[in-house]
Order: C-alpha cells, then sequence, then structure tokens
C-alpha cells in the first residue's frame, strides 16, 4: 500500500524513481458491465462466457529517475492508463517486477472524489486520508488547494452539483499541491476552461524538480514537447520507442499518419 | 541506493502480506472514523431530529411487533415488550452492518480506482456507522427497561462480551457481503429479504424457549440465535447465558469474520478491475 507520509528522504537527480521490469498486465474482465447473479444464472448450461480477457501491458521495461519529466503517449487502449495504475499500486501486476522509490501521488483519470453525495470538502479529506496522509497533512494544505481549484463557496458543496470543469480542476489542485516525489498525471491536462489549463500547465511547469519525477499521460504533443525531457510510446500494451521528446513524438504522429496537423498539436 | 519503498508484484489466488496489511489498516483508521462521520451526517444524524429519528425508528419498529404478537399471541407483558424491544435493537446493529456494508465497496469505485489503500476500510467502515446508530438505541433500552421494571443484576454485564460479539459477526458479514457485491451486483436487491428471514427465524417476536421442539433446529443452523438468545437472557433477564450459547455465537462471529475475511483480501486485489 503507497503511503503519502512514508518518506521523508532526499532524492537526487539520477537516483531511480520507478522501476518497471518485464510489466505483464492481463486482465480478465466482466462483459455485462453491472455484473449480476440473475444474469449468472440465466447463462447457466447456456455456456456464454462472462468475462473476456484483455492483454493490458505485455513485456515493459521502464525506469524512470528523479528529474526526469517522462510523458507517455500511446494510442487508445494502448495501456497508458494501466501502466499508471499498475505504478499506483492500483492493479497489481500479472507478470514483472514494479519497484517505486518514494511517495507518489495520482491524478488519473477519474479525479479526486469518493462520495459525489459529499461536499468537496469531504471528499478532498477522505481521499486524502485513504491515501494515507495524516488529518494534520491534509489541513496544511487544504486552503492552498482550495485556492488552487478557484472553486470559492462551492468546496462546502456537494459534488454532485460541480460541472465536470469544477471536478477537474479540484482533482489537479490535490495531486499537485501535496508535493510529491513522483506525480502521475492521467490525461488531466486539457481539462478545465482556458484560464486554468494554463495554470495548471504552468504549476506542472513549476513541479519540475531536481528531486522529483514526473510522468505524463497526455494527448496533447505540443504540450509534451515542451514540458517533457523523455517520452515513451506504447502502443497496444508493448513500449515501442522511447527517448528524446522530439523524435519520439514525431515518429508517433508519422505512425499515426497524420503529420503535424494542427488539430493534434494545438491542444494547449 | 535505497530500498523501493513499495513493491509490485503479481500476485497468485492468496492472501496479501497479512502483517503489513493490518499496519496500513491501522496507520488509516482516521479515514474510517473521518468517513463514518461523514456519512452519518450525509444521514442527518448531527442533527436533533436525525438522532431522534435514529431512535423513534427502532422504537415504533418495536411497538408495531409488539403489537403483531398481542394480537397474534394474544399475550404481552412487560417481559415480552423488553425481550422484543431489546432483540430488536441488537438485530439491528447487525442488519444495519449487512444493508450498509453491501455497497461499501462499489460505492467506493472512484476511490478505488484512484489510490491505493486497504481496500477493507471501506466494509469496516460500514459496521462502525451501524455500531454508532446502536449506541443511542442501547441508552433508550436502559431507560426503557428501569420504565418497564425489569429485574437489575450484576448478570447484566454479560452483555458487554455479546455486543463485543455481536460486532465481530457484523464486521465479518459486511466483510463478507461486500466482496459478494462486486460479482453480483443484484445481490443488494435480496438484501431485505434475507434480513426480514433472519429477523423472523431469529428469537426476537419469540422467546427461544417458547420454540416447537420440532423447529428446534433453528438453533443451530441460525447463526444469529444463540447471540440473541444470550443477549435477551442477559440484558432482558438480567441472567447468565448458557456457557453453550456463547460459545456458539463466538463460533459463528470468528467463522464468519474469517471467512469474509479471506475471501475479502484474496480477490481485493481484483477489485479495481472489477468495478
Amino acid at each position: 500500500m503507497s503511503s503519502l507520509s512514508a518518506s521523508n528522504t532526499q532524492h537526487k537527480t539520477g537516483d531511480l524513481a520507478v522501476s518497471v521490469q518485464n510489466l505483464g498486465l492481463t486482465y480478465t474482465t466482466a462483459i455485462d458491465r453491472r455484473p449480476t447473479l440473475k444474469a449468472r444464472v440465466k447463462s447457466l448450461g447456456r455456456g456464454t462466457k462472462q468475462t473476456r480477457i484483455v492483454q493490458a501491458l505485455d513485456d515493459v521495461n521502464l525506469d524512470v529517475t528523479y528529474g526526469q519529466v517522462l510523458g507517455v503517449i500511446g494510442t487508445n487502449g494502448a495501456g497508458k492508463s494501466s501502466l499508471m495504475r499498475t505504478i499506483a499500486g492500483i492493479i497489481p501486476p500479472t507478470q514483472g517486477r514494479i519497484e517505486v522509490f518514494g511517495k507518489v501521488s495520482t491524478l488519473l483519470a477519474l479525479g479526486v472524489g469518493f462520495n459525489p453525495a459529499m461536499s468537496g470538502r469531504a471528499n478532498v479529506q477522505l481521499g486524502g486520508l485513504a491515501a494515507g496522509m495524516t488529518r494534520k497533512e491534509i489541513e496544511e494544505h487544504f486552503d492552498e488547494i482550495h485556492e488552487f481549484s478557484e472553486l470559492g463557496d462551492a468546496i462546502d458543496a456537494p459534488m454532485r452539483t460541480y460541472s465536470s470543469g469544477m471536478y477537474a480542476r479540484l482533482a489537479f489542485s490535490v495531486a499537485a499541491t501535496v508535493q510529491p516525489d513522483i506525480l502521475i498525471v492521467d490525461e488531466a491536462l486539457s481539462t478545465g476552461d482556458a484560464h486554468f489549463k494554463e495554470k495548471s500547465f504552468n504549476k506542472i511547469k513549476e513541479l519540475r524538480s531536481e528531486d522529483r519525477a514526473l510522468i505524463l499521460v497526455s494527448h496533447a504533443m505540443a504540450t509534451l514537447r515542451e514540458i517533457c525531457n523523455d517520452v515513451a510510446w506504447l502502443h497496444k500494451g508493448k513500449l515501442v520507442s522511447r527517448g528524446n521528446p522530439d523524435q519520439v513524438i514525431d515518429a508517433y504522429q508519422d505512425f499515426l499518419h497524420l503529420g503535424k496537423s494542427s488539430v493534434i498539436d494545438e491542444d494547449l | 541506493m535505497s530500498a523501493p519503498l513499495q513493491v509490485y508484484e503479481p500476485f497468485r489466488a492468496g492472501l496479501p502480506p497479512l502483517r503489513k496489511y493490518w499496519r496500513s489498516l491501522w496507520s488509516r483508521r482516521t479515514f474510517i472514523a473521518e468517513y463514518s462521520r461523514s456519512e452519518l451526517r450525509e444521514q442527518h444524524f448531527d442533527s436533533i431530529f436525525g438522532q431522534l429519528w435514529l431512535i423513534l425508528n427502532p422504537l415504533l419498529l418495536s411497538g408495531v411487533y409488539f403489537l403483531l404478537i398481542v394480537i397474534i399471541g394474544g399475550s404481552g407483558g412487560a417481559l415480552r415488550y423488553g425481550h422484543l424491544t431489546a432483540s430488536l435493537f441488537l438485530f439491528y446493529l447487525i442488519s444495519n452492518s449487512l444493508s450498509g456494508g453491501v455497497k461499501s465497496v462499489t460505492a467506493g469505485q472512484r476511490l478505488i480506482l484512484n489510490t491505493a489503500f486497504p481496500r477493507m476500510m471501506l466494509p469496516v467502515s460500514a459496521t462502525v456507522i451501524a455500531f454508532f446508530k446502536f449506541i443511542p438505541t442501547l441508552l433508550v433500552f436502559m431507560i426503557m427497561r428501569t420504565v418497564l421494571g425489569l429485574p437489575f443484576g450484576w448478570e447484566m454485564l454479560w452483555s458487554i462480551p455479546i455486543i463485543l460479539i455481536a460486532l465481530i459477526f457484523a464486521l465479518g458479514v459486511a466483510i463478507l457481503i461486500s466482496t459478494i457485491n462486486v460479482y453480483f451486483r443484484d445481490i443488494a436487491s435480496f438484501l431485505p429479504y434475507l434480513i426480514r428471514t433472519l429477523l423472523y427465524l431469529s428469537p426476537i417476536l419469540y422467546e427461544a424457549s417458547a420454540l416447537k421442539p420440532e423447529l428446534r433446529i433453528l438453533e443451530h443452523i441460525n447463526p444469529l440465535f444463540a447471540l440473541l438468545d444470550s443477549w435477551s437472557k442477559a440484558i432482558v433477564h438480567a441472567q447468565t447465558p448458557e456457557l453453550s450459547s456463547m460459545l456458539a455465537a463466538s463460533g459463528w462471529a470468528v467463522g464468519v469474520l474469517l471467512i469474509g475475511t479471506y475471501f475479502f483480501l484474496s480477490r481485493e486485489r481484483e477489485f479495481a478491475v472489477r468495478l
């Protein structure tokens, strides 16, 4: 289990932050969105399969060191989110091994939140406590989170009343203000309005530092070219290439037969 | 190079490293407290009328059932009413834990998909909430039994270990049913029937001693039978419960908790992909 308050060690540039070794991940997912006993009983004897096997990641090797800002690119279903979840310890790997040297904060696709009926404030507190922070740590950061999110009084309103932009803003603020050693951001940079987009972009730039590792999953190629010093390209669960952002992104865009069209390059 | 803080490796069907798991669970006890509190606040139990409802609801229920007993069974009496109320209150501790626990994991979907934490916190919180709801009813019963003129005695202290056993049982069923609900989401719709059946099979509307000989088998197949019988003996009649009943109740409780925990822990790491 990851714990945000577990490490006090200083990390130096070049130290290993995350080591992914021969990672393989296979899911067995239910075909029904809502698996029920009724459906199971009805399909008895008919031999219909209730599950589907998905190979999400296949023999991925990836080291991330402190000081690195790694962009992860790939088409939909390439395994980007699965990789992020396994690094965060949310999904256990099927094969291989992952070593994490530091405290991880995640901002994954679904964003912060626990119970939409509860207020933003309660959700932030519960999410932080679940992640292993202490009440004091959360209180220390709360004003900062609140201010950065620009939610104002809405912080005490139930989260079901939030717009998706407000949701994303709060989620980003939580992940960015806890000062983690390793920050994983999954497709959250292109949410919110232009103003908040720029704000979060600047925040990410600010978070780049010698003693931190950032892993960003994004489809915004222009952003990645600007922020990252390393890019990994995943395709169908395999690591295709890794290295200089411009080279890898160029290769990826050639692969997509899209060239540097403005539609995919403009994103920020 | 320092040792890695976290290592994630494949698991075979089986349990995670237990000691590490408990430590991780224990370090998040503030989450459990905070979650229970906000959930109670959610259900308005922080307001005066909310708390009043907490007491009124079981009282009204016991009143309705008492009416039923008097009309069908033709007998009333203070002891009978005391037995009914006390038993119903303890039964509600378990049924609240069940109905709160059933959706605890599936409702925590967002959190589960975004954060790594010991998932068992969710059903544990459900039991804590049920216990918080139980406390005021216990106070109400203590007042009521004084008014009804039921006997007092040191034997009533047996109710303390009985509440503990009930809590263990409640936790066990919450953990078990929350796991089942991940795989069969419609369990939540069957639950009211299950609870209702358990209610009638348990010595609540009747006393354990009043059971017909041919129905004696219920004592052995209903996991709540021995527990509720001991509870009524201790807190209503102020008598020492039978050792065999206490042992049977403890056996059921620990058994359910062990099975539930094993089931939960061995499946827990799969929840993120099942939700």
